[in-house]
């Protein structure tokens, strides 16, 4: 399915208040809080969203701060609680579920039914593909946004929004793996973390095509 | 009958017959063929894959009618 437009600018439908108060009632879940997961809930807080349904069992390490939101006094914290406590910074308000888990298969409905959008932004392969097939069962009404392709130095105007479902959006140049030995730049993967929070947004929104 | 075809990334290095570059193409499938018989048949049996068909995730034993459009992904780490 073709990507989306990049022509003439779409008029948005709500003004910059009605954006903010169209996502403050919304609920978004976040699989995974690295490089992707972290910098998609400071946009989505940023927006307006102001809940949020994050799971992550890792805690901060110092190679973490390359590209995922998270500062030096964090390291060795949860994940899930250094990054409710940025957003807490940025949102006073927001209203955040904290899930210090791994996310397997039985869990996603129990965890996730409740969200209006789910994005997936774990590192492995097989986790995405767990997490793509397992939502698309369990929840086929659940918007999900997954990613493939975001490694290495290749321009960034290769990352981009495609509808591959009927509740399914895929981001990325579906191509750059990190078992191939590229690196994960801090500028590309917050590429694609900006794609996966604004397809969000417009979804959120009711504008999800192109 | 005939199905429509689309690999992704990699997998469109698989398609079985002619066609141009990575586009989605027709493919000619006997009747009633489930989409793991005809995974294996291109060659992908082995491949880790995420499998969608007519836009929703579709498991092995899913019987394909004519019409149906089969997309097949690589899931592609990193994040």
């Amino acid at each position: 399915m073709p990507a989306e437009s990049s022509g003439q600018p779409q008029a948005c439908p709500l003004d910059q208040a009605g954006v903010r108060a169209r996502l403050a009632d919304a609920s978004v879940g976040i699989i995974g809080l690295g490089g992707l997961g972290s910098n998609i809930a400071m946009m989505l807080v940023r927006s307006g969203v102001r809940r949020l349904v994050l799971a992550d069992f890792d805690r901060v390490e110092p190679s973490n701060l390359a590209r995922q939101l998270y500062f030096p006094d964090q390291l060795g914290s949860l994940k899930t609680d250094a990054l409710a406590e940025t957003l807490m910074r940025i949102e006073p308000g927001a209203e955040l579920t904290l899930i210090p888990e791994r996310i397997d298969a039985g869990d996603i409905a129990r965890v996730f039914g409740a969200v209006d959008v789910l994005l997936e932004a774990v590192d492995t392969a097989e986790d995405k593909a767990m997490i793509v097939e397992t939502a698309s069962d369990q929840l086929p009404d659940t918007p999900l946004v997954w990613v493939a392709g975001l490694a290495g130095c290749a321009t960034a105007n290769a990352i981009e929004t495609q509808r591959v479902g009927d509740a399914s959006w895929l981001v990325g140049d579906l191509e750059a793996d990190v078992r191939d030995g590229l690196p994960l730049l801090a500028s590309r993967v917050m590429v694609a973390a900006a794609h996966e929070a604004h397809i969000a947004i417009r979804i959120l929104l009711g504008m999800p095509e192109a | 009958m005939q199905i429509e075809l689309a690999l992704f990334a990699k997998l469109s290095a698989r398609y079985p017959v002619g066609g141009s570059g990575r586009e989605p193409r027709p493919l000619e499938v006997e009747d009633g063929v489930t989409v793991g018989a005809l995974v294996e048949r291109i060659g992908l049996a082995d491949e880790q894959r995420i499998t969608f068909v007519n836009g929703r995730h579709a498991a092995d034993d899913l019987r394909l009618a004519a019409g149906d459009r089969l997309a097949i992904f690589p899931p592609i780490a990193g994040g």
